[in-house]
């Protein structure tokens, strides 16, 4: 069995001497050699549509190709006013049609040959795609879609529909905990709150709304006592972290690593801010996409990136996620126009995108110190937690099942893959408007599992064997081919 | 093993006060001690109020927060309060949706004035809220296209549970779709009132001239034990009088059986009860016997099942176990500390009157609990979720300008108000440690121990052990200030 990072830090020793994550590290073969077990020197960032996007306004049929896709969408989305159709053409004024955003490069459904496109608001992921820097894995779900939005997130980051495993934890928490130490920080939300799917008890992830303000809170009216003060803070929450109490030992670790952090964070953001004025205001600037929750989120991961990049002490993080709310569009939901909701949560994302993957790209421009190129360096992964409904509402839609994924890098072998969901009403008929979850071989409506996009990012990015990778998402245990998840493929060719 | 005649310990009394309130004051638990008070009797008289009326009502949402917040500082009626937050997390209602802090002042109230009483008045209560039906969309439930919004999260959220006990799930999708007719229609007049709309409402009943034939019957709960295979029509129930759909809706809810045929919703309010005061992973005979000993599946009367809780031995399991501790929420850290330390927050802002002065609301905000916008429909992720990098280090810089603030009045933090050292050049530093702990309740079965009180008394003598100078004004102010501090930004004082 190979060895994990953490096995191998501890027998070399190199852990207990500190400053392990400093500059130089990847100058030495032997150790990035056993980092290539892992991430190595890679990121992945996790992008969460959070409230379930409608996944068939985001990849659109836009002919009937050698089926009914169009005729069936056109069934589906209503063209009266709160219709959430797309045209098929420009459209015109301050409503955009599919024409806006269709990519040059060939972009059909494999099954039914529609052709398709993107919806209007995520120009800048066709952008990408016809740059080859973006897959879209068509119909991801799981068995028996679940359409609570609390359970069905669960169970997209958990990755354990049936809860077949012995506790509750993300999938690349597992990952990151059976990779690293307790006072390790592998990874940060950007946010309040852990994201899901870094979730474990066993290293330490971050949550860091902005770098700038993430600093310990130190009493300035006695700045002698500090030090004191630190000393015994520290052993209280060592106290607890050795406790074998498990809630104190996570309480106790998350302080020790907080503090730790907090010493070393802050200052990626005016390294990053005086160093990189140009792209720092491109997050801010509205007429390039820029300007919204979305870009000064991923504005963060790219100062956290740039820093480690540079060998910055005691930042390490490699795992990163950030999330985009308002996608529960019950109502209100808007087709192709600009001011639409819809409309605007695509927007936020691809232009944010965009603009990180550029910030990426011009950070490595110049370098002659063998400065890797980052957007090779870097995985990005969009999810949500459903679909929602083929016929829609009075002027939104409900919750659904199946919906398109985005794998997003330089390294990503860009394409269309999967097929899209079946949106025949016809089939779909006494299935309450959801979409059918098939992976039946006789079946041509294939869809895919969104385990094994997982999968293919753990065993091609992470480096994982393919048969841990299994052992971390075991398979449904249900034999029922055509429905469950009963062989897995961790080589879907988008990596 | 004890019942509800048990005498509570010291350490009993603490953690009942902490679990029904914001933090247990000395006093308090000493007069019960010295009266040799029984679970029941206290349970009694913590139960035993009249629902306040108060609203927090104003046109700014910050305003409202900030009054809410004030009254829960100043509040007699803790548990009260307990129950209004616990109530806020099952019906999160989210004021960024619903855009109107006057209905969510409205909201408030109801929840106060139902937060013991009857589980069935408060549903009913709950079905016409305007801020709620805002939130989930009744008031854009029309019969052309009914949204299921509201009838989703009444069955998974506030009435059954996804699962039952047993893991069973308690409801189809068709029960969604079906009860959602019945919630077409309901609207809100001008005077904030529910009312139906029969133009805007479903009057279909499956038969081919009534509309929409295509829904078939209103009927739910196929194959539920109460009601068999044909299940319940609650559209035939209410026949022409549209407006009692819902009530018949209600009518079956409270009539559903789980898997093994217990009352659903009654264990699952009694399963969400228990984890917010007693236990943050029940196992199933407790849940199950609280239920049968309250007979809560029968009266749904709230009172009674926290009664049965409050006098339970798997409540004070966490005295004696520290791994059946919780988590306290941003509310609980926020209020009990400033209770504890007998102090209020300035102004209408609420804010902190030292430090950084941050007002309340952006602390409890970066703490990741902001009252009034919760972060979904499903309230707030409890436990240690609470905790992160994030919201820790809120934590921490709360209490660093709660222990800053000097200005004025109660707003200030005195510690010599609340020690009474003297101003001896030989002060012990245990004497220090223990009066700190004891003010602060950390809880005993998760106290400080060897190593936490020698970081302590090393903090106390900057590490020359003895005794301290508190004859020096400087040393005591610094080092009380200090203690304080460090207990309340310990991991176990984020437990109890």
């Amino acid at each position: 069995m190979a060895l994990t990072r953490r096995q191998f830090l501890q027998r070399t020793g190199i852990a207990a001497a500190g400053g392990v994550f400093g500059p130089g590290l990847f100058g030495n073969p032997f150790l990035q050699q056993a980092m290539a077990q892992t991430i190595g020197d890679r990121y992945f960032v996790s992008v969460f549509l959070d409230g379930g996007n409608d996944g068939l306004n985001t990849v659109v049929p836009y002919n009937n190709g050698g089926g009914n896709l169009r005729s069936d969408y056109l069934l589906a989305r209503r063209n009266d006013s709160g219709g959430l159709r797309l045209a098929a053409g420009p459209g015109s004024g301050d409503v955009h049609g599919l024409d806006q955003a269709m990519p040059s490069t060939p972009f059909s459904d494999p099954n039914t040959g529609a052709q398709l496109s993107f919806h209007p608001g995520l120009k800048g992921f066709r952008d990408l795609y016809d740059a080859g820097h973006l897959a879209v894995i068509q119909g991801c779900g799981y068995p028996n879609g679940n359409l609570s939005h609390d359970v069905s997130t669960k169970i997209w980051e958990n990755a354990d529909p049936l809860r077949l495993l012995p506790s509750a934890k993300g999938w690349a928490g597992r990952h990151l905990e059976a990779e690293y130490s307790p006072t390790d920080i592998p990874g940060v939300t950007i946010g309040r709150r852990i994201a899901g799917e870094f979730k474990q008890s066993g290293t330490s992830i971050l949550a860091i709304t902005r770098l700038n303000r993430f600093g310990f809170p130190f009493d300035m009216e006695y700045p002698g006592d500090n030090a004191a003060k630190s000393a015994a803070f520290a052993a209280l929450c060592g106290e607890a972290a050795s406790s074998g109490v498990s809630v104190a030992e996570f309480i106790g670790n998350t302080a020790l690593s907080t503090a730790a952090a907090a010493a070393s964070y802050p200052q990626l953001h005016g390294a990053y801010r005086s160093e990189r004025p140009a792209f720092d205001a491109l997050y801010d600037d509205a007429s390039v996409g820029g300007r919204t929750s979305m870009s000064r989120d991923l504005r963060e991961v790219a100062k956290i990136i740039y820093g480690v990049a540079k060998g910055v002490p005691n930042v390490n993080a490699r795992f990163f996620q950030v999330s985009n709310g308002g996608y529960d569009t019950h109502s209100d939901q808007g087709g192709g126009q600009i001011t639409g909701r819809h409309y605007s949560l695509h927007a936020e994302v691809a232009d944010a995108v965009r603009i990180f993957l550029d910030d990426l790209s011009d950070m490595a421009q110049g370098q002659t110190d063998g400065r890797q190129y980052l957007p090779e360096k870097v995985c990005i992964l969009v999810w949500s937690e459903f679909s929602r409904r083929i016929i829609q509402n009075d002027n939104g839609t409900d919750h659904g099942t199946q919906g398109p994924m985005f794998v997003i890098g330089h390294s990503v072998n860009g394409g269309l893959y999967g097929n899209h969901p079946n949106i025949d009403p016809v089939v779909i008929e006494g299935n309450n408007g959801n979409t059918v979850y098939s992976q039946d071989a006789g079946d041509p409506f294939r869809s895919t599992d969104f385990r094994d996009v997982y999968g293919t990012v753990l065993k091609h990015w992470m480096n994982m064997p393919a048969a841990a990778v299994q052992a971390l998402m075991p398979l449904d245990p249900i034999p029922d081919p055509a429905k469950y998840w009963r062989t897995s493929n961790f080589d879907l060719p988008f990596l | 093993m004890g019942d509800e005649n048990s005498p509570l310990t010291a350490a009993e009394a603490r953690h009942l006060l902490r679990r029904t309130g914001f933090g247990a004051k000395q006093n308090v638990v000493g007069r019960i001690v010295a009266r040799g008070e029984t679970r029941g009797k206290v349970a009694d008289r913590l139960l035993k109020f009249r629902p306040s009326g108060f609203r927090p009502r104003n046109k700014s949402i910050a305003f409202a927060h900030n009054k809410w917040l004030k009254f829960m500082i100043r509040t007699p009626l803790e548990l009260q309060e307990k129950l209004v937050l616990f109530w806020h997390d099952h019906f999160a209602t989210d004021n960024q949706v619903v855009g109107s802090p006057m209905r969510m002042g409205e909201q408030n109230r109801t929840l106060r004035l139902n937060c013991k009483g009857n589980f069935r008045a408060m549903m009913h209560a709950i079905n016409r809220d305007p801020a709620m039906m805002e939130f989930l969309d009744t008031v854009r439930n029309r019969r052309a296209m009914p949204n299921e919004n509201y009838a989703r999260e009444l069955m998974e959220l506030f009435c059954l549970g996804v699962v039952d006990l047993d893991g069973e799930p308690t409801y189809t999708q068709e029960d969604i779709v079906q009860i959602a007719r019945a919630f077409t229609g309901w609207r809100v007049d001008d005077k904030g009132r529910a009312y139906l709309n029969e133009n805007q409402h479903d009057r279909g009943n499956g038969t081919a001239g009534a509309p929409y034939p295509e829904r078939g019957p209103k009927v739910i709960f196929k194959g539920n034990p109460a009601f068999g295979p044909g299940g319940y029509d609650f559209g035939a129930a209410a026949g022409t009088n549209y407006a009692a759909e819902i009530d018949e809706v209600m009518n079956a809810i409270f009539a559903h059986q789980d898997s093994s045929g217990r009352n659903t919703v009654a264990h699952w309010i009694a399963y969400r009860l228990i984890t917010f005061f007693a236990d943050p992973e029940p196992t199933k005979s407790y849940v199950q016997a609280m239920v049968a000993e309250s007979g809560f599946d029968s009266s749904f009367v709230v009172a009674d099942l926290l009664r049965t809780i409050f006098v339970s031995d798997q409540f004070y399991a966490a005295v004696y176990d520290p791994t059946k501790l919780s988590v306290k929420w941003p509310i609980d850290y926020v209020v009990s500390t400033l209770r504890l330390l007998g102090m209020e927050l300035r102004s209408k802002y609420q804010y902190v009157d030292g430090g950084s002065y941050i007002n309340a609301a952006d602390a409890l905000s970066n703490m990741g609990q902001l009252l009034f916008e919760p972060p979904s429909v499903f309230g707030w992720d409890w436990e240690s979720s609470w905790i992160n990098s994030s919201t820790l280090l809120a934590r921490y810089g709360f209490v660093r300008d709660v222990i800053s603030a000097r200005d004025k009045g109660k707003s200030a933090f005195r510690p010599e108000r609340l020690f009474t050292f003297t101003r001896s050049a030989g002060v012990d530093p245990e004497t220090v440690v223990d009066a700190v702990t004891g003010l602060l309740g950390v809880q005993e079965s998760f106290a400080p121990g060897t190593d936490g009180r020698n970081a302590l008394i090393d903090y106390l003598t900057d590490g020359l052990g003895g005794t301290i100078d508190f004859s020096n004004d400087t040393t005591r102010d610094k080092k009380l200030r200090g203690v304080v501090l460090l207990v309340t930004q310990s991991p176990a004082y984020m437990l109890y």
